[in-house]
């Protein structure tokens, strides 16, 4: 329990659902490895809800972002659950390896703060994806608008699809495009990912609740955990230079996509 | 120092979606804070078990809220307690869907409600195919 509580915790300041962390945990404990990624399925919810109700309380969510990407994530997803039977995951794991890799390409950028596109194409300004919200940490009101709205749709109907198919958030996948392709700032990012990821996550249990692998004794500890976590990770984030949360977002990063390359390498 | 100011209706919802949240997630640890004590209870301890009757399963997502809260799923009461704290879980992100269009469509944003009701039936096609 007080493993999934730091969990939560950087899966709330990270964006990232956290599953990723807590399936190899529970996997190494002794669980099967299908029962380990449904209770995954169940905390990713918990960090979700647990840190967006800060996160948009503070107006750092952006939920008018956030509703119309999930309209593709959770068609992406739907679609992906339904195409597993017919094409290979393998090919996704490179996919989502190689995809996450493009995240480096911003790396240069950690030193210096986050410049708001001056640009904004004719959907987003009709869709007015755009926000302000008060950083504690630099003191300011830093105020963005969102560009490349289809494309952005697009990254996160893959991340969709990855999500129905390997049976995980894509948390990281989502950041990343509401990074490099909507040019979000980061923290902006990471909590709209937090604030989308509990959606996908639950069309995802649902699979499992049929399956019957959600075991209780497992879930409860899981749960609780990742809430307490992600519930003190909403409080602090607005805190946190987005430098500090970029670091960790990488070394998470990295971590991914070692382990995506390795099971995409065992899959072959 | 305040969040920078937006239109009334925007701040409503996005408070009522903070309060849903947060409110949601509460409720839950009670319910699965609470099972587990009389689990513990009950059992002496509060270790993984692989036995049957701890593994939840239902035909879909509301057939299986529907027999949990009829009372014909899980019987012994620290895994009901723990059983509805994941119920109140799942529902959360499904709840703020409805809440979303609820305040999209009464704020007139028609672009944003056509939006939020997409997402709401393709999130209960998906959630009822299972």
């Amino acid at each position: 329990m007080l493993i999934c509580t730091l969990v939560g915790l950087l899966g709330s300041l990270t964006g990232l659902g956290g599953a990723s962390i807590i399936t190899p945990l529970l996997v190494l404990a002794g669980v099967p490895v299908k029962e380990a990624i449904a209770s995954a399925m169940v905390a990713i919810i918990a960090t979700s809800s647990g840190s967006a109700s800060s996160y948009v309380k503070a107006r750092i969510a952006n939920v008018n972002i956030a509703m119309f990407l999930e309209m593709f994530t959770i068609t992406g997803a739907i679609i992906g659950a339904t195409i597993t039977t017919v094409i290979s995951p393998v090919l996704l794991y490179f996919f989502f390896a190689a995809f996450l890799s493009t995240s480096f390409l911003r790396i240069r950028h950690i030193r210096k703060e986050f410049v708001p596109s001056e640009k904004q194409d004719r959907v987003s300004r009709w869709l007015n994806l755009q926000g302000s919200y008060y950083d504690e940490a630099h003191q300011k009101t830093v105020t963005y608008k969102a560009n490349h709205a289809l494309w952005g749709g697009a990254g996160m109907f893959i991340a969709g699809i990855a999500a129905g198919m390997l049976g995980i958030g894509a948390g990281a996948f989502k950041v990343t495009v509401h990074e490099n392709i909507l040019h979000l700032p980061p923290k902006v990012s990471s909590t709209t990912s937090n604030f989308i990821i509990g959606m996908t996550a639950l069309a995802a249990v649902s699979v499992y609740l049929f399956s019957g692998l959600l075991n209780l004794t497992l879930m409860a500890p899981i749960a609780a955990g990742t809430t307490v976590g992600a519930i003190v990770g909403g409080r602090l984030l607005n805190r946190i230079h987005d430098r500090w949360l970029q670091v960790l977002f990488f070394a998470i990063v990295i971590y991914l996509i070692i382990t995506m390359l390795y099971k995409g390498i065992i899959s072959l | 120092m305040k969040p920078p100011q937006k239109p009334d209706g925007q701040s409503k919802m996005e408070n009522a979606i903070s309060y849903l949240l947060i409110g949601g997630v509460l409720l839950c640890l009670v319910l699965l804070v609470a099972g587990m004590v009389l689990f513990w209870h009950q059992q002496g301890g509060v270790s993984v078990s692989q036995d049957q009757s701890v593994f939840v399963r239902g035909h879909d997502f509301f057939s299986f809220i529907y027999d949990q809260v009829t009372g014909r799923g899980v019987q012994s009461l620290p895994l009901r307690l723990i059983t509805l704290g994941v119920i109140v879980l799942l529902l959360t992100p499904y709840v703020r869907v409805i809440l979303s269009a609820v305040f999209f469509t009464r704020e007139k944003n028609f672009k944003y409600m056509m939006i939020t009701i997409f997402v709401l039936i393709i999130l209960t096609i998906s959630l009822t195919l299972h």
